[in-house]
């Protein structure tokens, strides 16, 4: 299932996200970040997009997920943070 | 003594060499080719420039684009998407490790966009920093400004309005929503302002951008020789321009 979600980061910029997921079981299929923020490396967006894939789509799960992979790659975001990331990603879910 | 930088003026040129450029002194300082770098430069034919993560079909009317002869390019910066036309836009490109470069990201942002007030004030502007990457007048912006660090190399660009047409803007912008499409652009022109309409008359590229040359000088306590880009950077600006910023691939990446 094809779905998108705009989202204004509290504080941040403003994030959209594009997805395909499963929708029997919420599971991430692709994910595309996209918006006017910043991130450090850039490659570090890809990086998380791809270790997204598989992932179920709650909320809780995504923002560990998501915290793994910055450490893991010291990512630092301007103008987003993992939160609202996770949170663009679920509400992908809603509409 | 200040320590000496080199300052380029390019002219005006279309967006995928004005991207390359910036990308081509970025590797080549990075490499130790070349001095800091402070660039001015200019976009002829007008064009939209987006941020490295947007969409670029989400953002950007193509067909407009081509129909009113403006080019678009992906930029290796982040930020949002930008309608060049009347404006001065600049690069400083500088390693990590220089002393007057702050480690932190947002520190430096503002660090650089002090060059660009102190500049706005010989031409009898004040003006502020509004994080994360704007400068305003009054609240309106006049600036915006976007940063990348590769290479344990900095490279910041920016710009800095001298006029503004929104309504143009907005007719190669896509919007969100046709049905407030009017009122985006009304809410657009009260928050943008420019060099044109805070002094009242036109101020010429040239005498801007020696106002900013000034203050780029006085931030960094450097002296700013003007010099011309190198044989390698412009070898460099050749290929990026070929196998980067007018590719498909890239400019459609997202």
């Amino acid at each position: 299932m094809q779905s998108k979600s705009v989202y204004k980061v509290p504080d941040g910029k403003l994030l959209k996200i594009f997805l395909d997921y499963n929708e029997k079981n919420d599971s991430i299929n692709n994910i595309r970040i996209t918006g006017d923020f910043f991130a450090y490396p850039e490659k570090g967006v890809e990086i998380i997009e791809k270790e997204l894939e598989g992932e179920i789509i709650d909320k809780k799960r995504l923002m560990k997920k998501i915290t793994e992979v910055v450490k893991k790659h010291g990512i630092e975001f301007i103008g987003l943070n993992i939160e609202g990331l996770a949170e663009g990603i679920v509400l992908c879910k809603h509409e | 003594m200040n320590e000496e930088w080199r300052l380029l003026k390019t002219g005006f040129n279309n967006a995928f060499n004005n991207m390359a450029v910036d990308k081509a002194i970025l590797h080549a300082n990075s490499k130790g080719l070349v001095p800091p770098t402070v660039r001015f430069y200019g976009w002829k034919p007008a064009a939209i420039s987006i941020g490295y993560f947007q969409s670029l079909m989400e953002e950007v009317d193509v067909e407009a684009c081509k129909k009113f002869g403006v080019d678009y390019v992906r930029r290796i910066t982040g930020g949002g998407a930008v309608f060049h036309e009347h404006e001065l836009t600049y690069s400083i490109v500088v390693s990590e490790k220089h002393p007057e470069i702050p480690k932190n990201i947002m520190e430096s942002y503002s660090r650089v966009c002090g060059a660009l007030i102190k500049g706005l004030k010989h031409l009898g502007i004040k003006s502020d920093y509004a994080p994360i990457n704007d400068i305003v007048v009054n609240g309106k912006k006049i600036s915006g400004n976007a940063q990348t660090r590769k290479m344990q190399t900095v490279l910041q660009h920016g710009t800095i309005l001298l006029d503004v047409d929104v309504d143009k803007m907005f007719t190669l912008l896509r919007v969100p929503n046709e049905k407030i499409k009017d009122k985006l652009i009304a809410d657009v022109k009260e928050r943008v302002t420019s060099i044109k309409h805070i002094l009242g008359e036109n101020m010429s590229f040239d005498v801007v951008a020696e106002a900013m040359k000034k203050g780029f000088e006085e931030e960094f306590s450097i002296e700013l020789t003007e010099g011309e880009l190198t044989v390698e950077e412009k070898r460099l600006t050749e290929e990026f321009n070929k196998k980067v910023f007018s590719n498909k691939e890239w400019n459609h990446m997202r």
